[in-house]
């Protein structure tokens, strides 16, 4: 299995190339199974255009960018649904050329609709202001004058653009997705890996939380619960950058667990206040 | 996201019912959760460091659930009290407190029987919520086991 460390060099370094292209995710082999290529896909792929005529490759075959050219990004040079052009970029939410909504790409990961970096600690703020820019233009709102395949292709790249941005916001989900491109969400059951003292830890620090009765108490936990968060997710990234997949694993349940502990804190504050 | 302590049960948890992990509501929830939910049995804790008492700690990576369940065994070898604590969605919850209830007067060996899939189907609980019994099933095997250790170590 290529490290993640290994892939996140690689991607970087492609996004240096070519920095006004977005660099496209993990490898295949272990993508989830929500980015098979879809039927949709294939057809428009194939019905594209005669042989001989560019099927919007050329941008895949320039010098320098020969790299790009796997099946994956293939799948993305992608011809307009409405006038045929070649899209010519990944992900595409409109054609250049006749400016109409495009369906989403089906397989292109999380960090690649949202330009972001491959990377743990990818840039939120970045990210906010992508997410915004992308529903700005693409708000189902904005396409109710519009033919029904373009309010189709509006709500669903809305809404993927919305899980995008949902699951890379925060540290938990963003490793969590990161483990599943790589092949190793967390399974459900017990967790067989987590020690006794860990678990009983949780265990005190949820009664206590239970039996706070003052702001002050729930604050206490609060705040300790803050930096126990900050803390895993710096040793996630650690683990992450030297491609420990295990570990970050093993790091992700435990600030699940505390993730929990947090959002039960919110609870109390609130009836506190 | 819910959670039972001893001291505060229903009220407590009343608040909590619309943010409920896996479901928009409580609705969704058959009315044996709910019942478990509202009303938990033997909610508490026995002392851990008593050679009559197993202790079984039990965590959920995927969920972020913490389960606790204890037994009490008299000299006979017979389950006489039990009890949990568990933080944890509504079906974590009904199925520990379930668990609690079943293990009481079994033998140590009848309570090894228990199996998640008599607990899921008890509580009717949906596919998605098929592992919340299943950490009450290792939630039990659990304290037999420390119980078990606990005995053995004595007669050392």
């Amino acid at each position: 299995m290529l490290s993640l460390n290994r892939l996140r060099i690689a991607l970087s370094a492609r996004a240096a190339l070519h920095p006004n292209r977005p660099v496209c995710a993990p490898k295949a082999g272990s993508r989830p199974a929500h980015s098979l290529p879809n039927r949709d896909a294939w057809h428009r792929k194939v019905t594209a255009k005669a042989p001989g005529e560019e099927r919007g490759l050329t941008w895949c075959t320039g010098p320098g960018l020969r790299t790009f050219c796997t099946s994956r990004v293939q799948q993305g040079c992608w011809n307009c649904w409405n006038c045929n052009l070649p899209l010519g970029q990944t992900p595409a939410f409109f054609c250049r050329s006749c400016k109409v909504v495009q369906p989403p790409e089906e397989g292109a990961s999380y960090f690649h609709i949202m330009d972001c970096d491959y990377t743990f600690t990818l840039d939120t703020q970045k990210l906010q202001t992508r997410y915004l820019q992308l529903q700005r233009s693409l708000h189902p709102d904005n396409f109710s004058q519009k033919s029904e395949k373009e309010q189709e292709y509006s709500e669903s790249q809305s809404a993927l653009v919305n899980k995008a941005y949902k699951t890379l916001r925060k540290p938990l989900s963003r490793g969590l997705y990161m483990l599943e491109l790589e092949g190793m969400g967390i399974e459900e059951g017990t967790d067989s890996g987590a020690d006794a003292e860990f678990l009983m830890e949780l265990m005190e620090i949820n009664e206590a939380l239970d039996e706070a009765q003052t702001l002050e108490e729930a604050n206490k936990i609060a705040q300790d619960t803050k930096g126990k968060l900050a803390d895993l997710t710096e040793q996630t990234d650690a683990a992450l950058r030297k491609g420990e997949l295990q570990t970050a694993k093993a790091l992700l349940a435990q600030m699940k667990y505390q993730a929990n502990i947090e959002e039960k804190v919110k609870e109390k504050l609130s009836q506190l206040m | 996201m819910a959670a039972v302590s001893f001291r505060k049960s229903a009220a407590s948890l009343l608040l909590c019912r619309g943010r409920l992990p896996g479901a928009g509501s409580l609705c969704s929830y058959h009315k044996k959760v709910v019942d478990h939910y509202e009303n938990p049995r033997n909610v508490g804790s026995l002392d851990k460091n008593s050679r009559n008492v197993g202790t079984g700690l039990v965590g959920a990576p995927a969920c972020g659930d913490v389960m606790k369940l204890q037994i009490q065994v008299d000299e006979h070898g017979k389950i006489v009290d039990a009890k949990f604590k568990t933080f944890g969605c509504g079906s974590a919850i009904a199925s520990s407190s379930l668990a609690t209830e079943w293990v009481k007067g079994k033998s140590v060996d009848e309570a090894l029987k228990i199996k998640n899939t008599d607990i899921a189907k008890e509580l009717c609980l949906p596919p998605v919520k098929l592992h919340c019994s299943m950490l009450a099933e290792d939630a039990i095997k659990a304290a037999l086991s420390d119980y078990r250790i606990k005995q053995r170590d004595e007669k050392k």
